[in-house]
């Protein structure tokens, strides 16, 4: 059964160049609602799960081409839609936030840095319950220290910096300004680690965590008889 | 009625959790680019049947957003708080 995958939207320029393929080796196509640009492209659907990480390469690599040349909004890779109709439905009814969220976040992208426990140099105090959950809580303590010396480091190169708790670890999401991403992991590199913690550095990525609600979850008009 | 769309896909969710856990420091892995293209950006709503080893284990309704299973497994254990109110 063929459906309409979305890919990214971005404001059109003439200058922007499109992909040729993206997800099952499908021709992308783009639609236009005013400034916004939408590209999608037909897919066989529901997707064979033994082919989602050459799906999943194959969408990233669509949505990175655009992503070199300006800002993006990306969709998710499931995001498919039932046809046509629904995709000039999707950009109609929201074009106006979708293009508030690109102008707001044209200039940035997104850098992203985890810390967690460095692997196998902490062992777990299991002498007691009490010296267990002390170690826990310093371990803690400790790399919340280490987020906060990180986000010093580079508050001068962000303009905003969002944390989340992951399960392994906690997660930092920076926008930083176009082109200073170098300057970003030279002042991430800058801090020194402590021995039992580790990080990681990720980006650029589109500014997808710092979207806003409306354009996160768009609001799409049901079809009559939609399945 | 049915508005949504119903999913059906065989994930493992370990695929989610150890990006945090690759060494390196700048290379973008399989992992990341998997972790990035399902679990940020724009969802649609819709309904998504989660299957692990080819057993289903959950189906998730037309309020809940299609997404990753990362992020499905924190809503069904909101669906079932809500549920048990």
């Amino acid at each position: 059964m063929s459906r309409v995958l979305a890919y990214c939207g971005f404001q059109h320029h003439p200058d922007i160049s499109l992909p040729a393929t993206g997800v099952q080796g499908s021709p992308v196509q783009a639609i236009d609602s005013g400034a916004l640009r939408l590209l999608w492209s037909p897919v066989e659907w529901p997707f064979d799960p033994a082919n989602m990480q050459q799906h999943a390469v194959e969408f990233h690599g669509a949505v990175s081409h655009i992503f070199k040349q300006t800002a993006v909004i990306p969709f998710r890779l499931l995001s498919v839609l039932d046809d046509h109709t629904a995709l000039t439905s999707l950009i109609a009814e929201n074009q106006q936030n979708f293009l508030h969220d690109l102008e707001r976040l044209k200039n940035f992208v997104q850098m992203e840095y985890v810390i967690y426990p460095a692997p196998g140099v902490m062992q777990a105090n299991r002498s007691s319950g009490t010296a267990y959950l002390q170690q826990k809580a310093t371990a803690l303590r400790s790399a919340e220290a280490f987020v906060n010396n990180m986000s010093q480091a580079i508050e001068h190169l962000c303009s905003e910096v969002r944390v989340r708790e992951a399960k392994n670890g906690t997660r930092c999401f920076a926008l930083v300004e176009r082109g200073r991403e170098d300057e970003f992991r030279q002042a991430i590199s800058s801090v020194p680690i402590p021995e039992h913690l580790s990080r990681r550095m990720s980006g650029p990525w589109p500014a997808a965590e710092f979207l806003s609600e409306p354009v996160r979850s768009p609001q799409i008009t049901p079809m009559a008889g939609a399945n | 009625m049915d508005h949504g769309r119903r999913t059906r896909l065989s994930l493992m969710q370990t695929d989610f959790e150890s990006v945090n856990l690759l060494g390196g420091e700048q290379d973008v892995s399989l992992l990341e680019i998997l972790d990035h293209v399902l679990n940020a950006g724009v969802v649609i709503h819709g309904s998504l049947v989660i299957s692990l080893a080819g057993v289903d284990l959950v189906y998730l309704g037309l309020n809940v957003v299609l997404t990753s299973v990362e992020t499905a497994m924190r809503k069904i254990k909101e669906e079932e708080k809500r549920g048990a109110k």
